[in-house]
């Protein structure tokens, strides 16, 4: 049965945060729930919609930014006390909106997320993890990386409280008291966490989550080990995800996973009969889905996926038909409905209209005087830089409330910006003719009309470090613009992992001297992606990382007073080499350098390479001759004549050539990745074999795997 | 929502812009495109083919109801149509690089093949002026030609550039078929006949042209944008960051106006109101678009729109239903409304809200550090712009300045500039380090043409620690003559070549125009003539004097012959005049010209020969081959082999042959254009009726071979003295 979903707007409010709506219960089965929504303005919104139009129930006033909002009440109950996190404080509403709740947790960060089950609260800022029970403090836990969501296993279901934090490095940590049990790596940085069936599954302890490279993924948590029961990757490359419900929506018996993402797309999985999620239906709202639940909202008897969006839209995706099978009347009065709303629409427009135009006025003449100041307040943009790790480039993803006039890119070293389908925006670049204003990079992308959300690709080489900047401008009066600012760190193509193949032939660099622990951690974030910023508790600290291009890896273990850095990657090493010492001296602290080089290591790299060199140019070569071939097979009118390799070309162009499309310039970065091996081999040996270069190139030319690695052992 | 009434899908490639449409039997629609390895196929799946094996089509092995037609050469352009009103049924027209072939596809034969030197990059089919036969008109390098079905060439002018894109439209309203003809250098042009009535610059090559309504007609740029044009005012235009391949006007919505509709090279298909430039539908492919075509495919009496991509697929709209009307879109449109009215009124609140804040600042102390740092600036800050002319040092060229200030000690983060065909891309950013921010920016601007320009500016303006700017918008026109400085005249050598002419003007309303094309230090004030003011080119340090004389005789003295033209130009417009005649001189250029068509000449000769050559060695290779088989036949090995070997030689030195055939060419087909571009150019330096009496008079010239008369026309504008 194919799912058709009809799309109607709600009403819209301010900015929204993740996991901020929530439907109330139903007062009966399938009858019309009440939305209650928190945002940016502070305001809580609980609204329910009565003949197409959005009635009111409540709204608090405007307060700190709404963090979360969550749905409690006794156990066994229905859940219809409004919980929400606004900076330190949680406060509770009943669903009428009376307060009756306002706890000040005297947290030093601001709360991120939030679980509230029973009597029971857990919050959790952006490193410490809090368990509250009655409002009093129960447990503590500093956690090494961000905290991105926090959950609880259904206490009425599993013996034993047993919390779930998802942290930024890739790692869900399962809690007692204030204890980890363990930890359980998944593929991505987890960003949303769920019960699954909003129980927990059959045994209570199946947990759902989302990363933010958009992949899925069901565990249960059982009290001594984690089980991975299916996994769905990303393989359109769409965004992260931001929120997942389960609700029966196609209307089968079996509750149906519903997702939110942060490109907009919103989309339904179904279980097939061996319980693996299938996709059912996937539709785009054109900005980050917020949160996401299943109910009942527009019209009773109908089923229909509730949204929220960064901009504040409240949006159902509703199974109720737009054409009513009923008499031709009835169409006309839903006609006649729409047109009243928006001339009423319309009306207050052209108030408001009035209004801004005597502001604007004012505004103008506030100009005139010489002691008035012009303070536009500050907009706000929600971006997210990335390392993708398929492509090992980063992506950076630019949303803004209003739609977006202009974006300025700039940066101060030498990158490379790509196309992305999916946007509409005119690139152009501007040159950078002087080197002494530190640009490299300088364009501006001009976006249509109705953009809220831009996506960049961009591709970084490892060494050259520095600032990328985003300058966005939105359509609004008066006109400002915002600044961002992205760091390229030297190993910028390193992403973290958490284990490590320790039977690799290693190049080793170890520093001595006087620093402290707070100072080569503050090092390695400089050169490192996906490390906490803060410095991790305990004496010394390891961590792994992989290179997402050539799958080299790299140990770092440091202490206060000495730093042992590991890879099997020549060049890696010699970066870190540069970048450290450099750093070093800006403190003027004396740094004692030793490195140990291992010959077999760029043997060992080169090997690394040669499968993925061996397949590019393979697949160059086999795109080359496509056009040809098709051009005898038009000649000849059928393909029988030609060998099984040409003929398996035939048949497979399609898939090559977007393989094809989709790597541009891998070639060209694998070359210059071995020409720095290359070079970095022979550097830290001491001497300069850049003249030799040209050579190498020539051997790459014509590609023979023993023939390089005989180069790189004869120079 | 509008759905394909039809899909087919062609196992042929079909390149870009070359798709028609032909009744080649009179009745039976069949679509026709170029396809690969110089073919062109034709789809009937009206009537089972009948063709036998004849010479020029042949059965498509890959579809039985496609048939290929060779040409053996890359396709250029291709369209199809009524040339021979008498025998009632289409023709189909195939141009490539060197000729144009009209083709009878039902009685598979040629109607004839003629060389076109000048290429063929773009055709166009149909009724021209008072031409009263139906004309294949042909754009090529700088020149255009049109052919009655007889081959006879009818029709023959010359243009700026190598054009790109042909239509017939009524342009001026007179029931009459005007030539739009779009170029290289970025101007649309408009023939009446061969007088052209307008120009329109744009700001890219121009890649397609199609007649819209009226006087109405649509184009498309190479950057990605794509318009409307009335007569010569621009009615919308859009740029998307992706290439319209082609265009085509058609009535999708059934309201009696055709719609734009455009394929673009990511596949997309859309149809935009004639008027607003509105999105009406759209529709997408998998890949690229190769054309948009119309034709009643299903033979019901409907005309559908058909598009093709460039993988073969191909889809048929019929247009929808006069109730359907608006609904195209999305079956929600009303919905779509009141999300936009929604987003409108948020985006207000939000200004509003932004001034309530700024209201509420506005009470708080004096400026202090964290105030810079929010973007808070003085209210009565202003920017001020100045453009002026900096004659360069060694580090940097001599080049126009934007100088933009701020009039406080706020500082200028970033500035960027729009503006159409002065940079690379659309825009210029100029972005100091942190170390160098000032409240004020020297930006170097250097139009590579002489043309005005609109500079849409937008400045970032704040502190230096500032995370939030404020953006300060402000356009400034760069005027035409920017690229020249003005020196002292006694420092200055006169150039020998001038043009010289008289207009009825006063001497303060030329000071005027000299004000408004130059950037001038200070106004001229000069009230009388005769006066004289001299410049100095930024580009070439080339000398320019302008002399006027109590009489209103003007006289520009420069070696630029473009220079002179683009003077002529803007006078003209300036001052409103209809018809200018102009003595011109340029020595050196008409020296140039006349090496130039010695070479011509030269290039011709050697092409004769070198064809000569060639069909002496096909010869050749035709008898050796036959000995060669003849020896097999013989069992005479040896001979055979040494036939062979011959044979190999002489192949290669065919191919050697024509290697120096196709340098030969190209060297032909640059020097052609320089003639061509000389006959546009001494057209340029007069105004209405005798500017089109200096180019068809040069076109006489160089038919008869008259050189002396050639540069005689070009100094005085007639042939008779």
């Amino acid at each position: 049965m194919e799912l058709t979903l009809n799309r109607a707007d709600y009403v819209q409010v301010g900015v929204t945060s993740q996991k901020t709506m929530k439907l109330l219960p139903a007062s009966r089965n399938r009858a019309t729930q009440k939305v209650v929504l928190g945002d940016h303005d502070g305001v809580v919104t609980c609204f329910g919609m009565k003949k197409g139009e959005a009635v009111a129930v409540f709204k608090t006033l405007p307060g700190q930014k709404i963090a979360r909002l969550e749905l409690g009440g006794t156990l066994h109950m229905p859940q219809e006390k409004i919980f929400i996190a606004t900076g330190s404080e949680i406060r509770g509403f009943t669903k009428r909106g009376k307060q009756f709740l306002s706890f000040e947790t005297n947290l030093t960060e601001s709360i991120k997320a939030m679980h509230v089950s029973g009597s029971d609260l857990f919050l959790s800022a952006s490193y410490i993890y809090n368990h509250y029970c009655d409002c009093k403090d129960q447990h503590y836990y500093l956690s090494g990386d961000k905290i991105n969501d926090v959950i609880c296993l259904p206490v009425e279901r599993v013996p034993h409280i047993t919390p779930v934090l998802a942290c930024q490095d890739r790692v869900l940590r399962v809690l007692q008291g204030s204890d980890v049990i363990y930890e359980i790596e998944v593929p991505g940085p987890p960003t949303v966490l769920a019960l699954h069936n909003g129980n927990g599954g059959d045994s209570g302890e199946d947990l759902l989550f989302g990363t933010s490279d958009g992949k899925l993924g069901l565990i249960q948590i059982t009290a001594s080990k984690p089980i991975h029961k299916w996994e769905i990757q990303n393989e359109k490359k769409r965004g992260g995800i931001l929120c997942v419900d389960n609700f029966d929506i196609v209307g089968d018996g079996v509750k149906d996973l519903i997702v939110g993402r942060d490109d907009g797309m919103v989309e339904v999985y179904s279980f097939d009969h061996a319980n693996e999620p299938v996709l059912r239906f996937d539709q785009t709202l054109s900005e980050s889905v917020t949160s996401i639940q299943g109910g009942c909202v527009g019209k009773d008897g109908y089923d229909e996926i509730v949204a929220s969006t960064y901009s504040g839209w409240v949006t159902g995706l509703t199974t109720e038909p737009i054409h009513k099978e009923s008499g031709p009347g009835e169409e006309l009065k839903i006609n006649q409905e729409m047109q009243s709303k928006i001339s009423s629409l319309r009306s207050e427009l052209e108030h408001i209209q009035y209004k801004v135009l005597q502001e604007r006025e004012k505004y103008q003449q506030s100009s005139q005087s010489s002691k008035a100041k012009s303070a536009v307040p500050s907009f706000s943009v929600n971006d997210k830089f990335t390392l993708n790790k398929d492509d090992a480039s980063y992506s950076l993803v630019l949303e803004v409330q209003t739609s977006i006039d202009t974006v300025l890119i700039q940066s101060d070293v030498p990158i490379d910006l790509l196309d992305v389908d999916k946007n509409s925006a005119v690139v152009s670049f501007s040159s950078c003719d002087s080197e002494s204003n530190d640009n490299f990079l300088l364009a501006t992308y001009r976006c249509q009309t109705n953009t809220t959300r831009l996506e960049l690709k961009i591709r970084s080489i490892e060494g050259q470090y520095g600032t990328l900047q985003a300058y966005v401008t939105p359509r609004i009066q008066p006109k400002t613009c915002q600044v961002r600012q992205y760091l390229i760190k030297p190993l910028s193509l390193h992403q973290r992992i958490h284990f490590i193949d320790h039977d690799r032939p290693m190049n080793t660099l170890t520093l001595a001297g006087q620093f402290s622990f707070a100072e080569i951690h503050s090092w390695v974030v400089f050169c490192l992606p996906e490390v906490p910023e803060k410095p991790p508790a305990g004496e010394c600290v390891t961590f792994y990382f992989q290179n997402t291009f050539l799958d080299t890896q790299l140990e770092s273990t440091y202490r206060k007073g000495e730093g042992v850095f590991k890879s099997d990657n020549i060049s890696t090493i010699s970066i870190l080499k540069d970048v450290l010492s450099k750093e070093a001296t800006k403190k003027k602290i004396n740094l004692n350098i030793s490195y140990e080089i291992n010959e077999v290591s760029v043997k060992h790299t080169l090997k690394l390479i040669h499968p993925k060199l061996e397949y590019q140019l393979l697949l160059a070569k086999k795109v080359q001759l496509i056009d040809a071939l098709k051009e005898l097979q038009i000649h000849e009118g059928n393909t029988n004549f030609l060998i099984p390799e040409y003929r398996s070309i035939l048949e497979e162009a399609d898939h090559l050539q977007e393989e094809y499309k989709k790597q541009p310039a891998h070639l060209e970065r694998l070359y210059g990745m071995i020409t720095d091996l290359f070079i970095d081999k022979f550097k830290f040996k001491g001497t300069n074999v850049k003249t030799k270069v040209p050579l190498l190139l020539e051997i790459l030319d014509s590609y023979d795997q023993n023939a390089l690695i005989a180069f790189f052992d004869a120079t | 929502m509008l759905l394909p009434v039809f899909t087919l899908k062609l196992r042929h490639k079909i390149i870009p812009r070359m798709v028609a449409v032909g009744r080649y039997d009179g009745t039976h629609p069949c679509l026709t495109a170029a396809t690969q390895a110089g073919k062109v196929f034709i789809h009937n799946p009206h009537l089972r083919s009948h063709y036998s094996s004849a010479s020029r089509v042949s059965q498509s092995p890959l579809e039985s109801d496609v048939s290929l037609l060779n040409i053996n050469q890359a396709v250029s352009c291709l369209t199809a149509g009524v040339l021979n009103p008498d025998i009632g049924c289409d023709s189909l027209l195939v141009g490539t690089q060197t000729n144009l072939l009209a083709y009878d596809v039902h009685n598979n034969s040629d109607l004839f093949y003629r060389e076109a030197i000048d290429g063929a990059n773009a055709v166009v089919l149909g009724t021209l002026g008072d031409i009263s036969s139906p004309l294949a008109i042909i754009g090529g390098n700088c020149a255009l030609q049109g052919f009655d079905h007889e081959g006879n060439d009818l029709f023959w002018t010359v243009t700026g550039d190598n054009v790109r894109s042909l239509a017939l439209c009524d342009f001026d309203g007179d029931g009459k078929k005007e030539l739009l003809v779009g170029s290289e250098d970025f101007d649309i042009r408009v023939f009446k006949e061969d007088e052209i009535v307008a120009e329109m610059t744009e700001t890219e090559v121009i890649t397609s042209l199609c007649p819209v309504y009226g006087s109405r007609f649509g184009y498309a740029l190479s950057n990605g944008t794509v318009g409307v044009y009335d007569k010569a005012a621009r009615y919308w235009r859009i740029k998307s960051k992706n290439h319209a391949m082609s265009i085509h006007a058609f009535d999708l919505n059934n309201d009696g106006v055709c719609e734009l509709v455009t394929g673009w090279s990511n596949g997309k298909v859309d149809a935009r109101s004639d008027r607003t430039g509105e999105v009406i539908f759209k529709d997408n492919f998998s890949s690229a678009i190769a054309g948009v075509v119309e034709g009643d495919y299903r033979m019901d009496g409907h005309t559908q729109l058909i598009c093709c991509s460039v993988d073969g697929e191909i889809r048929g709209y019929l247009p929808g239903m006069a109730e359907l009307r608006g609904n195209f879109m999305d079956p929600t449109a009303e919905q779509e409304q009141i999300r936009e009215l929604s987003q409108k009124k948020q985006n207000l609140l939000l200004e509003l809200r932004n001034y309530e804040e700024n209201s509420k600042m506005a009470l708080n102390s004096p400026l202090n550090e964290t105030d810079g740092h929010r973007g808070v600036i003085p209210a009565n800050t202003r920017i001020h712009t100045t453009l002026s002319v900096n004659l360069g040092n060694e580090a940097q060229a001599a080049h126009a300045e934007l100088c933009i200030s701020t009039s406080n000690d706020t500082i200028i983060r970033a500035v960027l500039i729009f503006a159409e065909g002065i940079f690379l891309g659309e825009s210029h950013v100029v972005h100091p380090s942190i170390h160098s921010l000032s409240s004020s920016v020297y930006i170097p601007i250097t139009p590579p043409k002489d043309v005005p320009v609109d500079l849409y500016l937008k400045t970032f303006v704040g502190y230096r620690s500032s995370t939030q700017f404020h953006v300060f918008e402000l356009t400034r026109q760069l005027p035409r003559f920017c690229m020249y400085a003005l020196i002292n005249p006694d420092s200055a050598t006169e150039p020998v070549s001038y043009v010289n002419f008289i207009i009825a003007e006063r001497a303060q309303r030329v000071v005027t125009w000299l004000n408004q094309n130059f950037l001038l230090p200070d106004d001229i004030n000069t009230q009388n003539a005769p006066f004289q003011v001299c410049f100095t080119s930024l580009r070439n340090g080339g000398q320019l004097f302008i002399k006027t004389k109590p009489n209103g005789e003007i006289t520009i003295n420069t070696d630029d012959i473009d220079l002179a033209g683009d003077i002529i130009q803007s006078m003209a417009s300036f001052f409103a005049i209809e018809d200018l005649q102009v003595e011109a001189n340029f020595p050196l250029y008409f020296e140039e010209l006349r090496k130039v068509l010695i070479k011509v000449d030269e290039y011709h000769s050697v092409h004769q020969k070198l064809s000569a050559d060639m069909a002496d060695n096909s010869n050749l290779i035709r008898s050796l081959l036959v000995r060669a088989e003849d020896a097999r036949l013989m069992r005479d090995m040896k001979t055979m082999k040494s036939r062979y070997m011959e044979l190999y030689d002489l192949n290669k030195d065919l191919l050697n042959g024509y290697k120096i055939r196709c340098n030969n060419h190209t060297e032909l087909l640059g020097n052609l254009k320089a003639v061509n571009q000389a006959i546009q150019r001494a057209g340029r330096l007069r105004v209405g009726r005798p500017k089109n009496q200096v180019i068809s008079a040069c076109r006489d010239a160089i038919r008869s071979n008259n050189i002396n008369t050639l540069f005689r026309i070009m100094r005085v504008g007639t042939a008779s003295s």
